[in-house]
């Protein structure tokens, strides 16, 4: 009887270094960051290094905000990803009531092409991306980036609502039916009510996404005031000079607000991913 | 009266179901237009680029065959970034899918906090690349970085040098990197997996006396198998065609031992502008994604639905 109490004992101490562990590997970097762009420049070079700072700082916030162009990329960014998250919300919604609550021929062919587009990457898509936006006379504009995006974000956002609508019982669209309504306000005024907490989650998933995108928004735009937060940073870390402080403080103004929206959506995002996404 | 609504609601419905099933598919256009011009077309225009010899320097466009191919298989380096591809691709996943898989263990224990553990133990999946490259680059700082001082000082880097300026080490850190970036994503559908299992089966083997390691190794194990081999797949895809970290933490060196085929791409077009070429080696590795993505379509939901 001890013995089995002993033994509960460690294997509880056990867990919980495991989650301690855990929650420095995965703490440290930002933690490390967040605390870097708020030391002053004396203590941000010190050896050994501190772990806090001694006096708390917002110089290099200051210095970060004095650049025009990082403005310039907070709001491009802004933008951008506001309005791939608004038309991903849009046309994603509609596809997925498309898709699970009707039956026509090919919806399940849909349904695979979906999937099948979400797994094609962006450094297959580059190329071409930036040769089409040419032709199309949107390179260099946020149109480009947009399209760019939405070609990563769309067929995520449509799998990830396809599972939320699944989930409403086909009975209330029947209900509707016999009151008179036709399919466009059973989507509008019964469907898309209900479903409004997952189409709202996927739409800042694909928020967060855009936000994070690199590679096609670095290939669709090269003019200076039009970059996004990402590539405008990435640049910084390329020039000779490197300012430590500006750097954390520019790479903590775009993760903060990610997380925070993360916060608020992942309840539906775990909910929607462990649905569907992949199943054996 | 009751009967009489019951036939008119199924009247009603059904016919609503045939007449209308044209108007479902009208709603799902925008998505299918879309992916025709902007997934469909690129990638079939990508197969064309790949038999020119297009460069956005001179601005030609000719038909070439397959010099292309021909010239990316004679090029001893492709084998290099090829292999270098191989290593990055395998120890990420195998990585982040034995972290993914010891973490989901660890959040599917029934304990106080666990739901605020797993919000927390997500947070990876949506830190920006950027972000996470840039403090890389501090913390391997070789005069001022934490970790590189760690190091100097146990004696494991000699002073003022840095992980990232070594050939060996440089690859290992952005695996490292990887893995820590996209662990998440596997530990929630092993996650869901394993909330998935028959308690009761669970249930009769510790009552039968099986121990936990046991329970784990016969029972969780093999109803895992499958949930396994479709990340992997999917995984497989998105690690080898992952660009940014690399590009952004050691930009492919130090002396082309990071470079893997998505830098080489990229160089090749916007390094050398020698578009015909990159769409070559682009489509060397879509031939190999494209493999998997098939097995991975056919093996989720969609198939079955």
């Amino acid at each position: 009887m001890k013995k089995a109490k002993t033994k509960k004992y460690a294997s509880n101490i056990l867990i919980a270094v495991l989650i301690i562990a855990c929650i420095f590997m995965v703490g440290f970097p930002i933690a490390w960051m967040a605390l870097s762009s708020v030391k002053p420049g004396v203590e941000l070079f010190t050896i050994p290094p501190r772990i806090f700072p001694q006096n708390w700082s917002l110089e290099w916030y200051k210095q970060a905000l004095a650049n025009e162009n990082v403005i310039h990329y907070f709001f491009n960014s802004l933008f951008i990803a506001s309005t791939v998250m608004i038309i991903d919300m849009v046309i994603g919604s509609m596809t997925a009531y498309s898709l699970t609550r009707f039956s026509f021929r090919g919806r399940r062919f849909i349904l695979m092409c979906v999937l099948a587009a979400y797994c094609v990457p962006p450094i297959m898509l580059m190329l071409p991306m930036y040769r089409i936006m040419n032709m199309l006379q949107l390179s260099g504009s946020h149109a480009g980036v947009i399209i760019g995006h939405l070609t990563v974000t769309l067929p995520f956002s449509v799998w990830l609502m396809v599972s939320f609508f699944k989930k409403l019982p086909q009975g209330i669209d029947e209900a509707a039916v016999m009151d008179g309504a036709n399919e466009w306000q059973v989507f509008i005024k019964v469907d898309l009510p209900l479903c409004i907490p997952g189409v709202l989650s996927t739409g800042i998933m694909a928020f967060i996404m855009s936000w994070n995108e690199f590679l096609l928004s670095s290939v669709l735009v090269n003019k200076e005031s039009m970059k996004t937060l990402t590539v405008g940073i990435a640049n910084y870390i390329s020039s000779t000079h490197i300012d430590w402080g500006i750097i954390m403080s520019l790479g903590t103004i775009t993760t903060l607000p990610v997380i925070v929206l993360f916060a608020m959506v992942q309840k539906y995002f775990v909910e929607g991913m462990t649905a569907g996404a992949v199943k054996g | 009266m009751s009967s009489d609504i019951r036939v008119k609601k199924k009247h009603v419905v059904n016919g609503y179901r045939k007449k209308h099933s044209m108007i479902g598919l009208a709603f799902s256009i925008p998505v299918i237009i879309f992916l025709l011009v902007f997934v469909l077309y690129p990638v079939v225009y990508n197969i064309w680029l790949s038999f020119t010899n297009a460069s956005l320097m001179t601005g030609t466009s000719e038909f070439v065959g397959i010099d292309n191919y021909v010239r990316i298989f004679s090029n001893k380096l492709f084998k290099k970034y090829f292999w270098n591809t191989c290593v990055w691709t395998f120890w990420s996943v195998l990585g982040q899918l034995l972290l993914g898989l010891g973490l989901a263990l660890l959040i599917s224990r029934p304990m106080r906090g666990g739901t605020a553990l797993r919000s927390f133990l997500l947070i990876p999946y949506v830190v920006p690349a950027v972000a996470l490259a840039l403090v890389t680059k501090w913390i391997m700082n070789s005069d001022y970085g934490i970790v590189s001082y760690w190091m100097q000082q146990a004696g494991v880097l000699d002073g003022r040098q840095s992980l990232l300026a070594l050939q060996g080490p440089a690859m290992w850190v952005v695996i490292l990197l990887n893995i820590w970036r996209s662990y998440p994503f596997p530990m929630l559908i092993y996650w869901a997996a394993i909330k998935g299992i028959d308690r009761e089966v669970m249930e009769a083997a510790a009552v039968d006396g099986a121990s936990k390691w046991r329970t784990f190794l016969h029972i969780t194990l093999p109803e895992l198998k499958n949930t396994t081999i479709v990340l992997a797949v999917l995984r497989v895809i998105w690690t080898a065609t992952y660009y940014d970290l690399i590009y952004m933490v050691t930009g492919g060196g130090p002396a082309g031992s990071t470079t893997h085929l998505p830098i080489l791409i990229y160089q090749s077009s916007f390094g050398s502008f020698q578009i015909g070429y990159a769409s070559a080696i682009s489509m060397i590795l879509g031939v190999l994604m494209f493999i998997c993505i098939i097995f991975y379509v056919s093996k989720s939901d969609a198939a079955d639905s």
